[in-house]
């Protein structure tokens, strides 16, 4: 049999409805952004992956045909996507001869296709730094309320002593605690997360301009 | 419409990692619970001793040494007016360590040499309001006596006889005898040598008989004080009719712990002590030193 008055669960189970309330709230928090992290760790890893792997290969042969054809074995990764709507939009055009016309039609495919690609790098990754900035200050509102009561009841029997106002302040700890739990995992993410995806999208706008260049030179 | 598949596969995959992470929680925290339990099958709780603050005396604990083997429990209080003799005439150096009402610490220690009977030689502190009065006093009566005349020698004289007076009538019954003055002193030291309630000073044929027991004990290097400035420990041991220490009195600490120390120890290794003189066999003496870094005062 599990004792109730056992460790945190013991506490939990003396917390007061607004700590329990702080404390749901922050479990939230934690089994979002670890999800958002686990998702989001293989979503950028495999796109940072692809990329790179095309980008081998793409100036490797300098065929944007064959480049086609070969980035349909890519399709989680951002460059590949990038070439592949510039490619679609080569083929688009109809009237070729107008270099300047076309070379403007391919860039804006290109740019429209990089901005989508930076949505979808980034997305859910602003939670992990709401998580990360409010979850500690939501963590101290549940210990400041736990406090706040345990002072009254202290105040209400009168009595002053350790054994008193120690388990009341623990318990309120223990919001503190789980708001540094949940954020700790989130800042970490998203700094592993803003870094990887910067890094992406410099690769995007660096090589965007060499697509265009492709399009537009292939013979 | 390829475009809503790829969308609900997306959030069919986060759906997937948010349950992970759910299930990943829920470990967790089956996991802290199955290490508390861990835990607290495995520590045993300390044993708990509450120690009042309140009860705790200000000054007097810093001078105890806590690591002293010799040292046991602070005993119980006790007042020292009972066990102390009132001399008719005491001089100066005597007075000092009049005021006893208040009460005093006694830690209780075990003899270390005493064969027959278990006495425990205590060993008592005097509170430092003591020591601080002590020390006035002392300084006023350095003031008087510089200040003072010169005692004639007729006086003098008058002193010397009816001391010898009351030593050929008293025989060596030297329980309530001041400490003598310096120039009847055997040792040739100031007065104050024979502080005390009992015993005598140092001319004293048994109080100097026991110095040099205590001397012989001691086991004191003066080089291994820094400095010697206030090194005196002034300490009265009270001796029963078998020779045995049974109390030692701290009435003033050096700054030095290694000093006390020492003169603790010395005191402890010499008892038992001889016999008392026949007149005092009878009944409990008391017999005060001063101990300096240069010998037994």
């Amino acid at each position: 049999m599990l004792d109730s008055r056992l460790g945190i669960f013991g506490l939990l189970s003396d917390a007061g409805p607004v700590v329990l309330m702080v404390l749901s709230v922050l479990l939230a928090f934690s089994v979002i952004s670890w999800a958002i992290i686990a998702y989001k760790f293989g979503y950028v890893r495999k796109s940072s992956r692809e990329s790179k792997a095309f980008m081998d290969y793409f100036f490797q042969v300098y065929n944007v045909d064959k480049a086609f054809s070969e980035s349909e074995n890519y399709r989680n990764g951002s460059l590949p996507r990038v070439f592949r709507s510039g490619y679609i939009e080569y083929r688009a055009l109809g009237d070729k001869s107008d270099i300047r016309q076309a070379k403007a039609k391919i860039a804006r495919a290109i740019k429209r296709e990089v901005n989508a690609e930076n949505k979808r790098l980034s997305v859910l990754v602003p939670f992990l730094a709401t998580v990360g900035n409010t979850a500690p200050f939501i963590g101290l509102f549940g210990t400041v309320w736990g406090i706040m009561n345990s002072f009254h009841n202290i105040g209400l029997t009168q009595s002053a002593s350790l054994a008193a106002v120690a388990p009341g302040i623990s318990e309120a700890l223990v919001a503190t605690a789980a708001g540094l739990a949940a954020a700790i995992p989130a800042v970490i993410g998203y700094n592993y997360f803003t870094q990887q995806i910067g890094s992406i999208e410099r690769d995007l706008e660096e090589f965007s301009p060499e697509f265009v260049a492709a399009f537009i030179n292939e013979p | 419409m390829k475009k809503g598949q790829k969308l609900v596969y997306t959030e069919k995959k986060f759906s997937f990692w948010l349950a992970a992470a759910a299930a990943m929680h829920v470990v967790v925290l089956f996991l802290v619970l199955y290490f508390q339990i861990w835990d607290s099958g495995r520590h045993i709780k300390p044993k708990i001793v509450s120690v009042s603050l309140v009860s705790l005396p200000g000054s007097g604990g810093a001078a105890m040494q806590a690591g002293s083997p010799g040292i046991a429990s602070p005993a119980p209080v006790v007042n020292k007016a009972d066990e102390e003799p009132k001399p008719e005439t005491l001089p100066p150096v005597v007075q000092k360590k009049a005021p006893v009402e208040t009460p005093k610490q006694v830690a209780v220690e075990p003899p270390k040499k005493i064969p027959a009977e278990p006495v425990k030689p205590k060993i008592v502190e005097k509170p430092q309001n003591i020591n601080t009065a002590l020390e006035r006093l002392k300084q006023n009566v350095d003031k008087k006596t510089a200040a003072m005349p010169q005692p004639s020698t007729g006086v003098l004289n008058k002193a010397l006889a009816s001391l010898q007076q009351k030593v050929q009538s008293a025989g060596k019954q030297a329980g309530t005898g001041n400490g003598g003055s310096g120039g009847l002193s055997s040792s040739g030291g100031r007065g104050g040598g024979g502080y005390g309630y009992g015993g005598g000073g140092n001319a004293d044929p048994y109080k100097a008989q026991i110095a040099s027991i205590i001397q012989q004990n001691w086991a004191f290097s003066k080089q291994l004080l820094k400095n010697s400035y206030g090194m005196n420990v002034y300490v009265r041991i009270n001796i029963i009719s078998d020779g045995t220490i049974r109390q030692i009195v701290f009435d003033k600490r050096a700054p030095s712990e290694y000093l006390n120390n020492s003169v603790k120890k010395a005191l402890e290794k010499s008892s038992p002590l001889p016999f008392p003189p026949k007149g005092e066999a009878l009944r409990d003496i008391w017999i005060g030193f001063v101990f300096t870094p240069e010998g037994i005062e």
